[in-house]
């Protein structure tokens, strides 16, 4: 494991059963995060990255089985497969909450009604840092502050209902932070929000990672926030991820068809209006009896017939930290079988 | 059976033809305890509809000889040992002379079992006339037992439950008690039906005083504790009346309270279905109110009706039961399973004659069967989430 | 556009919702005009009122005040908020919805059939059954749904599916109008490209006119003719979509269009910050609404509400420093 990367993520499969068969929600992710960096993890609902950080958790439902390996630089125990703790078990626990948060896309559903802020914000202290009840509404206070929460004392002794969304997403946010993790997991902690109040969110999370110096997986499905916030993004399709660069290079110069049609159909206001939008034809298959061959093979406008539905790309390198799996771009549609091996 | 078969559906061209019901059709049928209950229910109610052919004894006959006395005991084995077809013993009265520990003298009476003649367990023997469904005449009945020389014996009798206070066989009494406790509810919840859903969806639909006056009225006959409104309504029913006529009335007196609920339940899902944007899509399309309240809304929520009703039935087997139970409903001979816990009134009744609570057993299995098929009903009423 | 005839005239629509005494100024006193043809987009945040808003235009709901002048077909001006229920079911047609949520907006017991079906039965009860069918066929086709699927459920449909069939629902009674309420917000991204494609086709094959309310600005900005600002209620600006987007003139609009996640890491515009929150409509600020959060506010801001005028050919605005105010918007290059 390389020293600078906190989590790495080894060939991950999730697969939840239901009632039609084994659906396999997420085929065989690899990446890693390294210290301090922010990595966006982008994709269309249902391509399996909110399984994917929930699995880092360990916080799946019980039908979804996840397989491979995702090592964590943990304080106590050192570096760890965090899938092969048990998910109720003491160890994942001094992990969840303290090592590694999570932040939620609803802050109206994330907080109990029935308790203040301040009580929610202090259980993790309470649980984590100091069993003194004093020392902890004091931390708590101060990560209040931290994020931006004004008047904290009062807000403190407030209930959830008495919040607005975005200052709610502020309390959920000190809640993540204050047992000072090493990697945040932001999933869509934004899409809820209105436009400005989703910029002051952003840029709070920004300042923050600087001050708290910690790593963020940033999930969403938003591009515009994916370009504002992160330093390297991963693509995800249908359970696999299919391009992963920095955030400059995957705009500026995206080459798996898949990216290239998510960025084509957004459109960038002051740019010149095209007649049309760029729009990748047809829809999300199910991730149920999925056939051979690449996941994005009846969309793609790059296809090539007998390669591409024959074989599953795996990503490799085509440039500075620039990773892709697909056979149209790497030109080696010939030796999928070599290009498996060199992968490994 | 197909029924329990683990059936893997998948998402093909049938799922997408599929209605509303086939698809809670579907969903209710993954659910394993539903689908039992729906089996023991069947069971039950089929023994209810054939309880004539079923019993061996018809309502009026009872016998003061077996009166109190446990399940017949039924032989497999003759005399040496060997086995044989099952057969009976009948009773007889004995008097029995003896001196208590002061010396004096007293006499007791025992039934106790004749040996001096075997009764055989037959199937499809002759009994009572009697009629299924009021029309099929006939007097063969499932089983019964002959003597000897394989003629029909009155005298004899086999009481497979034991023997009420009357002498009266339990087995056939909880099946004619069935006719009753597992009718009555639904008959009630037809009327609640009707009764919820105008007058819910008369204060859903108009809102404002007409929906205030209902509320209230629903507030204030909810209140009410059922067994003293109970007492009071019986007290208004005329003391002889005819067996049909109780019946008619236990099940008005049992919808009077059960409308309330569903009324509740109609307006709730009356006001949120009127907000859905599809309604509004409707009304933007010029469809009239009346369509949109018989096409859109009325199906949206039926669904949840039946949930409900489902979920009812229980309150309302248990109401029908302690109604008979305190003497409000059906009298002996008629019966229902209430009349027949009557007999359980007394502990010492329970000590000495442990077969009698055996009607309880139906109807706790009943109540919990028609829980268990309302939960997977609920779980499958919107086939959509 | 073609030629500037103008369809809709909006003029000071009020909406307040009353609830156990307390009145919420959904909308207050907003006009605008709408030619043939056009786009306009209406922004806005939530609770600023867009979505009554467009809930009045269509008269699903039934404003407070204010007048919505029609021009039908036959180039009779009707007041659309004032006409009687027999007229209104000629008139209804013409003015139609889309609506943002593709899973409620279908009624889940309809097959797709009788959904497009039932608006043509409730208006024309007498056409023939084969006539009805056919035109269900074309309206499918059009809106690029396949024609054999029309007897399954809705169920059967993916949320973009779903969302081609509320718009040929929409279309099928040959509206001249169709207020698009959110109608690709909850769809993903490459789906929303597809609907955005769908509705610019079809917009110039039947010469719609379309209401497009919409919290994402640069979806807003790429369909719109005129663009629209709310803010609590009140229209604060209106404009062609270029000259709002590349110089606003309300200080609203700026920190909005800052706000702007732009998909391209290499644009880093500055953010114009936002103080506080939205106040809460049923007790709106005093003087102009938003001087609790602007920071060009003056003490006049505080007392009197600014007049929405056109301060430019075409662009109105409700400021009082509009005229001084040099705001920062977009740059296009061209």
């Amino acid at each position: 494991m390389d020293n600078n990367n906190i989590i790495e993520v080894k060939d991950l499969r999730i697969n939840i059963k239901i009632d039609e068969g084994t659906l396999t929600a997420v085929r065989g992710v690899n990446f890693e995060i390294r210290k301090g960096e922010t990595l966006g993890l982008v994709g269309e609902s249902g391509c399996g990255k909110s399984l994917t950080s929930k699995a880092i958790l360990g916080i799946n439902e019980k039908k979804c089985k996840a397989e491979g390996e995702i090592w964590f630089e943990a304080d106590e125990l050192g570096r760890v497969d965090l899938l092969t703790l048990n998910p109720r078990g003491k160890e994942i626990r001094s992990v969840r909450g303290k090592q590694i948060s999570m932040i939620f896309q609803e802050p109206m559903v994330a907080f109990s009604p029935m308790y203040t802020i301040g009580n929610q914000i202090n259980e993790a202290t309470l649980l984590h840092i100091t069993k003194d009840k004093k020392k902890a509404k004091e931390i708590s206070l101060e990560v209040m502050r931290k994020v931006g929460i004004a008047n904290a004392e009062k807000r403190y002794d407030q209930y959830p209902h008495e919040f607005s969304g975005g200052m709610l997403q502020r309390a959920l946010i000190a809640m993540a932070l204050v047992c000072n993790p090493k990697l945040l997991i932001a999933d869509e902690p934004t899409t809820a929000l209105d436009v400005t109040i989703q910029a002051q969110i952003l840029e709070l999370m920004k300042s923050l990672q600087k001050d708290f110096g910690m790593s963020i997986l940033f999930i969403t499905h938003d591009l515009g926030t994916v370009a504002r916030m992160c330093d390297r993004v991963a693509v995800m399709y249908l359970g696999k991820i299919v391009e992963s660069a920095p955030a400059v290079e995957i705009y500026k110069n995206p080459q798996h068809p898949y990216t290239q049609g998510l960025i084509g159909s957004v459109h960038k206001i002051g740019t010149k209006n095209q007649e049309r939008l760029f729009s990748i034809e047809g829809t999300v298959p199910l991730a149920l009896n999925l056939p051979a061959g690449c996941g994005f093979y009846d969309r793609c406008h790059k296809r090539i017939e007998g390669v591409c539905n024959v074989y599953d790309p795996s990503l490799v390198d085509i440039g500075e930290d620039h990773k892709i799996a697909c056979f149209a771009c790497t030109g080696c549609p010939n030796a999928p079988k070599n290009q498996e091996v060199t992968d490994k | 059976m197909a029924f329990f078969k683990k059936k893997k559906i998948e998402k093909d061209e049938s799922y997408y033809l599929a209605s509303q019901w086939t698809l809670m059709w579907r969903k209710l049928k993954k659910h394993t305890l539903a689908k039992i209950s729906m089996v023991i229910l069947l069971i039950l109610y089929l023994g209810a509809a054939f309880a004539d052919f079923l019993a061996p004894y018809g309502l009026e006959e009872f016998s003061s000889l077996y009166k109190d006395t446990a399940p017949t005991k039924i032989y497999w084995s003759d005399e040496e040992g060997n086995s044989c077809a099952p057969y009976v013993y009948k009773l007889k009265k004995e008097n029995i002379k003896g001196r208590d520990e002061n010396g004096k003298l007293y006499m007791e009476t025992v039934v106790t079992e004749d040996t001096s003649e075997k009764f055989y367990l037959t199937f499809f023997v002759e009994g009572c006339e009697y009629k299924i469904f009021g029309l099929i005449p006939g007097n063969i009945h499932l089983y019964g037992l002959v003597n000897e020389a394989g003629e029909v014996d009155r005298s004899a009798r086999i009481n497979i439950f034991g023997a009420d206070r009357y002498g009266g066989c339990i087995f056939s009494r909880i099946l004619f008690g069935a006719q009753v406790s597992l009718t009555v509810p639904f008959v009630s919840a037809a009327i609640s039906f009707v009764l919820g859903i105008l007058l819910g969806g008369v204060s859903g639909y108009f809102g404002g005083w007409i929906d205030n006056v209902i509320q209230r009225v629903i507030e204030v006959l909810s209140a009410i504790p059922s067994i003293p409104l109970w007492l009071a309504l019986s007290a208004a029913i005329p003391p002889d009346i005819s067996v049909s006529a109780m019946y008619l009335y236990i099940t008005i007196i049992l919808s009077f309270i059960g409308w309330t609920g569903l009324a509740r339940v109609v307006r709730g899902k009356f006001i949120s279905l009127r907000n859905e944007d599809f309604v509004m899509a409707a009304r933007l399309a010029g469809v009239s109110d009346f369509k949109i309240i018989v096409k859109h809304m009325v199906p949206g929520f039926l669904s949840y009706l039946i949930v409900n009703l489902t979920l009812g039935i229980p309150g309302s087997i248990l109401g029908e039961t302690s109604m008979s139970y305190l003497g409000l409903g059906m009298k002996a001979p008629a019966t229902s399973w209430g009349v027949l816990l009557q007999e359980t009134e007394r502990l010492a009744d329970v000590a000495q004659c442990p077969w009698k609570m055996i009607p309880l057993i139906f109807v706790i299995v009943t109540v919990l069967a028609f829980n268990f098929l309302g939960d997977g009903m609920r779980d499958a009423a919107d086939p959509y989430k | 556009m073609s030629e500037s005839k103008k369809i809709l005239d909006v003029q000071n629509i009020h909406m307040r919702f009353n609830s156990k005494g307390i009145c919420v100024r959904a909308v207050t006193d907003v006009s605008f005009t709408v030619n043939e043809g056009e786009t306009i987009g209406i922004v806005g945040e939530s609770g600023c009122g867009k979505t009554t808003l467009g809930r009045c235009i269509v008269r699903a709901y039934e404003p407070s005040e204010g007048t919505v002048l029609y021009t039908a077909a036959n180039g009779e001006v009707i007041d659309f908020l004032r006409i009687d229920k027999k007229t209104m079911k000629e008139y209804r047609k013409e003015i139609q919805m889309i609506f943002q949520d593709p899973y409620s907006s279908l009624d889940p017991r309809m097959t797709v059939l009788d959904i497009i079906k039932e608006p043509i039965l409730a208006n024309y009860p007498k056409m023939p059954k084969a006539e009805v069918e056919k035109k269900v066929m074309d309206i499918a086709a059009k809106v690029g749904l396949n024609t054999t699927y029309l007897k399954r459920y809705p169920h059967a449909f993916s949320g973009g599916q779903r969302q081609r069939i509320g718009i040929a629902r929409a279309l099928v009674l040959n509206p001249r109008v169709i207020v698009c309420d959110e109608a690709v917000s909850a769809l993903d991204v490459s789906i929303q490209a597809q609907v955005i494609n769908l509705l610019h086709d079809l917009q110039k094959e039947f010469n719609l006119t379309y209401l497009f309310i919409s919290h994402d600005l640069s979806v807003v900005e790429y369909i719109s003719d005129k663009v629209g600002v709310m803010y609590l209620g009140k229209l604060v600006e209106y404009a062609p979509t270029k000259a709002l987007f590349s110089k606003p003139l309300h200080p609203y609009t700026e920190s909005l269009l800052s706000a702007v996640p732009v998909a391209d890491p290499t644009v880093q515009n500055e953010r114009i910050p936002l103080e506080g929150e939205i106040p809460n409509p049923a007790n709106p600020p005093t003087g102009c609404y938003f001087h609790t959060r602007c920071r060009y506010c003056t003490e006049t801001c505080k007392q009197e509400a600014p007049a929405y005028v056109e301060l430019e050919p075409d662009h109105f605005v409700a400021c009082h420093r509009a005229r001084e105010l040099k705001l920062r918007g977009f740059s296009y290059d061209e």
